[in-house]
C-alpha cells in the first residue's frame, strides 16, 4: 500500500465512530428495525423463517430487550407501544422461550412510567405461555398472582394457584396462600408472599429489580400504616392531628425515621390524617 | 489530474453501459416495477394504512433490489475483468489502476442511482395515481438507502480483488447480513451480560452498522429525516466507503496478473 | 547505421520474475531470469521459444500487468513504472478478450477516450482503423458475434489507436486464416517503413524469418541468443543441393557425395562445400549437365531443433510439432 493511500485511510478512519455517536444522539441509538408489525403478525414472520424459527425469535427477543431499554438497568420513561407485538412475535416464533412471557407480561402490567399500565394484556401474555407451556409451574403460579396484583381478582387467583399446586415440583405453600386469598383481609401480606417469592426466583436484571422495588413499597406502606397509627394515638392525645410528622417524635409516639424505602419523606395530609407514599417518590403507584 | 479523471469517467461511463447492456438489470427493474404494483393490491387488503404499505413496499424493493445489484454486479466488475483478461490491454494504456478501480465503482454507483430514481418514480407515480399524496420526505430514506447500496458495492468489489466472484459474492452477502444486526451486536450485553465490552466493542467496530442507512419504517409513517442526521450519516458512509476501497485499491494494487 | 548510433526504445536489465506454485508446500518456478534485451528504434525484433520459456512473463511485466522480483527497464527513456511511455506504445496480449458487450467502434473511442483523444479524432481514427484491420463492415456489431480472427484484428487495431512508436504484439497472428495472417504481416512491414519499433513473440517460425530483422531466442525464461537472422543462421550452410542431367546414379567421383536421389530423369545430389568441386567435375566427366547449385541454408526452424532439441529431452517442454511450438 502506498503510503499516501495508508496515510488517507488512516485519517479517514476516526470519522466512522465520530460520525456513529451523533448519529445515535440525533436520531436515536436503537433504531432496530420497527417492523411492519400490523403486517408482520406472529404467524407471518414464522413462515417467512422456516428452518430458522429458533434463531429468529432471539434476533426478536434481543430487539425486544433493547427497545425495551436493557435488561440490566431498572428506570422509568419508556415506550411500550411496540413491547406487546414484539412479544406476540417473539413468542409464536419460540413458544419456549419463558422469559420473554414473564418480561412482557410484568411490563405491560405495571402502571406508567414502569410499565404499559395494561394489566390486561399483561395477564393476556400470561395465558399464552401458560397454554404453550403447561408443566412450567412458575408461569401459572406467576399467572395466579398476576390476576391477584394488578386484576384485583382474588378468586381467580386463587383458582389457578391450587392448578399451579398440582404441578410437580410446585412450592408446597401455593395451597395455603390460594385458601388465604380467599379470606378478605391479608391482601397485602398476600402481596408480600407473591412478590417474595418472584424476587427469589427471577435472576439478577429488571424482573428482580421491578420485584425488589414491588417489596419496597409494601413496606413503605406498612411503614406508613405504622405512622398512621401514630398520628391517631397524637389525635386521641392532644386533640388535634399533628402539623408535621416529626411532632410525633417529639412527643414521643415515634422513634426511627420518617422516610420511606427510598429515603423520600412519607407524605401526610394533616385534614385526613392519612399518611402515604409522597407521590414523589419513586415508590409510589396509582391505586 | 485533469487526465486522469477523465480516464476515471470514461472507465466509469463503460461501466455503465456495461451494466445497462446486461439483460439482468432490466430483470431486477421489472421485479421492482412488479412488486411496487403489488402494493397497490395490497392497499385494498388492509383496512388502515394502505398508503404506509405502498412505501414500506416500495421501500423495501429498493433496498432489496439494490442489494442484489450491489453484491452481484458488484462482484463481477472486477472479477470478471481479470478471469476474462479483458482488463489486459486496458492496463497497458496510460490508465492506472486507481482510475480503472475507482472508475468501475462510479460507474455501478451511476447504475445505482439510476435504477433508485426510477424506482422511487415508479412509487411517486403509484402514490399520486392512486390518489395519495406525492411525499417528497420519502426522499430522505431513499438517500440513505443509496449511500448503504455504495458501502456494500465497495466490500463486493474488495472482496472481488482477493477471490473468486462467486465467493466474494458469499462474502459480501455474509457483511450485509452481519452489518443488519450489527446493532444487535451492539446491545449483546444485554442479553449476554459476561460478554466482555472490549468484545463487543470490537465486533461492533469491524462491521458496518447498516441499521444506520434505514429509515425505512420512519419515513413511511410519514416522519422526514432530519438534515443533520442525513450529514452525520453521510459522513459515516463516506468514511467506510472510503476505508473499504482504499483497501481494495491497495489489494488491486498489488496483484499480478498471471 | 551501426547499431551504437541507433536510438534504443527499450532496455531490460536483470529482470526476473517466478511465480508461487503448490498449494500446501510452496516452491517458485523461475518464469524469467535475468533478461538483459535491447530494442533498437525501427526494427522488428521476434521474441521466440518454446513452452514456459518466459516470452507472455516478458511482456506482461513491461507492459505493468506483472511486477519484476528484480531488475529493471527503460521504455522510450522512461522508466518501466513511469506511465509517461504509455501513450506511445501499444500492447496486443495473447488471445484478446473484448467488451463482447460492446462493438468495435465503441470500444476503439473507449479506448480512444483513455488516450485523451478528442471526440472527432476518435471517431477518425476508429474508422481508420477498422479499415486498416478489414472490419469496417463489421464496425457496428456487438463483439459478441465476433470469431477469434475478427477480435484479434480488433485486438491490433486498439493497439494502434494512439499511433504508437512502439509496439509489443503477443501472438499477433495467432487465430488468423492466411488472409488475416497476410493482412497483419503486412500492417507489420508498414509499420516500420514508417520507423515504428515492434516486438512480437511467436511461435510461427516462418513469420519470425520472413519479418524480423532480428531474433531473440529464450529457453526456460533465460535469453540464449540474440542477433540478425543471418548472424544467427548464415554460418550454418549446410549443404548445397546439385541438380544434374543425363548422368547416372552411380556414376564414378559421385560417391563424395552425401546423398544422390534421381527425379525424374534428373540427379538430386546433396554435396558438401568442400566437396562441390569434385561432384561437379564427376558429373562432367561422366558427360552429364550441372543444372543448378544451391546452398541449403538452416532454416530458423532447424536451428531450433539442434539448440533446442538436444536439450529437451532434459526439459519441461520441447517442440511438439515441426515448425510449431505452443504458447511460450
Amino acid at each position: 500500500m502506498t503510503r499516501a493511500l495508508a496515510l488517507a485511510l488512516l485519517l479517514v478512519a476516526p470519522l466512522v465512530p465520530l460520525s456513529q455517536q451523533r448519529i445515535d444522539r440525533l436520531a436515536g441509538a436503537f433504531r432496530a428495525q420497527e417492523e411492519v408489525l400490523y403486517l408482520w403478525s406472529g404467524e407471518h414472520v414464522k413462515r417467512l423463517v422456516p428452518g430458522f424459527e429458533g434463531l429468529a425469535a432471539d434476533i426478536y427477543w434481543l430487539r425486544t430487550v433493547q427497545y425495551f431499554g436493557g435488561q440490566r438497568r431498572y428506570e422509568s420513561g419508556k415506550s411500550f407501544e411496540l413491547l406487546r407485538p414484539l412479544i406476540d412475535i417473539t413468542t409464536t416464533l419460540d413458544p419456549r422461550l419463558e422469559i420473554a412471557y414473564r418480561y412482557g407480561a410484568i411490563f405491560l402490567s405495571e402502571p406508567p412510567p414502569f410499565g404499559a399500565g395494561r394489566p390486561k394484556e399483561g395477564v393476556a401474555v400470561m395465558e399464552k405461555g401458560v397454554e404453550a407451556l403447561p408443566d412450567a409451574w412458575r408461569l401459572r403460579q406467576e399467572l395466579g398472582f398476576f390476576h391477584f396484583l394488578f386484576l384485583d381478582d382474588a378468586a381467580t387467583a386463587s383458582r389457578i394457584l391450587l392448578e399451579a399446586a398440582e404441578i410437580p415440583g410446585a412450592a408446597f405453600w401455593l395451597r395455603t396462600l390460594a385458601a388465604d386469598l380467599l379470606a378478605k383481609d391479608g391482601d397485602r401480606a398476600a402481596s408480600r408472599r407473591m412478590w417474595t417469592q418472584m424476587f427469589e426466583q427471577a435472576e439478577e436484571g429488571i424482573i428482580r429489580d421491578n420485584a425488589r422495588v414491588r417489596l419496597e413499597i409494601l413496606d413503605s406502606l406498612d411503614l406508613a400504616d405504622a405512622v398512621a397509627r401514630a398520628v391517631s394515638d397524637f389525635h386521641a392525645r392532644h386533640a388535634r392531628r399533628p402539623a408535621r410528622l416529626e411532632e410525633l417524635a417529639r412527643a414521643g409516639l415515634w422513634r426511627g425515621p420518617l422516610v420511606d424505602a427510598a429515603g423520600v419523606p412519607l407524605g401526610y395530609d394533616v385534614e385526613t390524617g392519612r399518611v402515604s407514599i409522597a407521590q414523589s417518590s419513586p415508590l409510589w403507584r396509582p391505586q | 489530474m485533469g487526465g486522469g479523471l477523465s480516464r476515471t469517467l470514461a472507465v466509469a461511463a463503460n461501466t455503465f453501459r456495461e451494466t445497462v447492456r446486461e439483460r439482468v438489470l432490466y430483470n431486477l427493474l421489472f421485479f421492482a416495477m412488479l412488486m411496487t404494483l403489488g402494493g397497490l393490491l395490497l392497499g385494498h387488503l388492509s383496512i388502515r394504512q394502505d398508503e404506509k404499505i405502498l412505501k414500506d413496499i416500495g421501500l423495501a424493493a429498493m433496498d432489496l433490489f439494490g442489494t442484489l445489484i450491489a453484491v452481484f454486479i458488484g462482484t463481477g466488475l472486477v472479477s470478471k475483468e481479470i478471469e476474462r483478461r479483458s482488463l489486459y490491454p486496458l492496463l497497458a494504456k496510460p490508465l492506472t489502476r486507481g482510475e480503472f478501480f475507482l472508475g468501475k465503482f462510479a460507474g455501478l454507483a451511476t447504475t445505482l442511482l439510476v435504477n433508485l430514481s426510477a424506482m422511487l418514480a415508479g412509487l411517486l407515480l403509484t402514490l399520486g395515481v392512486t390518489g395519495r399524496g406525492v411525499d417528497a420526505a420519502l426522499l430522505t430514506a431513499v438517500y440513505p438507502t443509496f449511500l448503504g447500496l455504495l458501502l456494500v458495492v465497495a466490500f463486493a468489489m474488495l472482496f472481488s480483488t482477493l477471490t473468486s466472484s462467486t465467493l466474494a459474492a458469499v462474502l459480501t452477502v455474509g457483511v450485509v447480513v452481519v452489518g443488519r444486526f450489527a446493532d444487535v451486536i451492539r446491545g449483546m450485553r444485554e442479553v449476554l451480560p459476561g460478554v466482555p465490552q472490549q468484545l463487543v466493542q470490537a465486533l461492533f467496530s469491524v462491521v458496518p452498522n447498516l441499521a444506520n442507512f434505514d429509515f425505512k419504517n420512519r419515513v413511511a409513517y410519514g416522519e422526514a429525516v432530519s438534515g443533520d442526521v442525513l450529514a452525520w450519516v453521510t459522513v459515516y458512509a463516506a468514511a467506510w466507503t472510503a476505508l473499504v476501497l482504499g483497501l481494495g485499491l491497495a489489494s488491486f494494487r498489488s496483484k499480478d496478473f498471471q | 547505421m551501426s547499431e551504437a548510433a541507433r536510438e534504443t526504445v527499450l532496455v531490460t536489465r536483470g529482470l526476473s520474475k517466478s511465480y508461487r506454485t503448490g498449494h500446501i508446500v510452496q516452491g517458485r518456478r523461475p518464469a524469467l531470469e535475468d533478461l538483459d534485451l535491447t530494442l533498437l528504434r525501427g526494427e522488428i525484433l521476434g521474441y521466440v521459444g518454446p513452452n514456459g520459456s518466459g516470452k507472455t512473463t516478458t511482456l506482461k511485466l513491461i507492459t505493468g500487468l506483472l511486477r519484476p522480483d528484480r531488475g529493471d527497464a527503460t521504455v522510450l527513456g522512461e522508466p518501466l513504472a513511469s506511465r509517461a511511455w504509455r501513450s506511445r506504445a501499444g500492447y496486443l496480449p495473447e488471445n484478446p478478450y473484448l467488451y463482447d458487450y460492446l462493438t468495435p467502434s465503441e470500444y476503439l473511442d473507449y479506448v480512444g477516450r483513455l488516450f485523451g483523444l478528442a471526440r472527432e479524432k476518435r471517431r477518425a481514427r476508429s474508422r481508420e482503423l477498422l479499415a486498416l484491420v478489414g472490419l469496417e463492415a463489421s464496425a457496428g456489431l456487438p463483439m459478441r458475434r465476433f470469431s477469434k480472427g475478427m477480435l484479434q484484428r480488433v485486438g491490433l487495431a486498439q493497439a494502434l489507436v494512439n499511433d504508437p512508436e512502439l509496439l509489443f504484439l503477443d501472438e499477433p497472428m495467432s487465430g488468423l486464416d492466411p488472409i488475416g495472417r497476410r493482412l497483419v504481416r503486412d500492417l507489420i512491414l508498414g509499420l516500420r517503413k514508417a520507423g515504428k519499433t515492434v516486438l512480437f513473440s511467436t511461435h510461427i517460425l516462418s513469420d519470425a524469418e520472413t519479418l524480423c530483422d532480428r531474433v531473440a531466442v529464450l529457453r526456460a525464461g533465460r535469453l540464449v541468443r540474440v542477433g540478425s537472422l543471418s548472424e544467427l543462421l548464415s554460418l550454418h550452410v549446410t549443404h548445397m543441393e546439385v541438380l544434374a542431367a543425363g548422368v547416372a546414379s552411380n556414376a564414378p567421383g559421385l560417391e563424395a557425395a552425401l546423398h544422390v536421389e534421381p527425379v525424374g530423369e534428373r540427379l538430386r545430389l546433396e554435396v558438401e562445400e568442400r566437396a562441390l568441386g569434385r561432384v561437379v567435375y564427376a558429373i562432367e566427366a561422366a558427360r552429364g549437365r550441372v543444372l543448378s547449385v544451391q546452398p541449403v541454408r538452416r532454416t530458423l526452424e532447424d536451428y531450433f531443433f539442434e539448440e533446442m532439441g538436444a536439450a529437451a529431452a532434459g526439459e519441461r517442454a520441447g517442440p511438439s510439432r515441426v515448425g510449431e511450438w505452443g504458447e511460450g
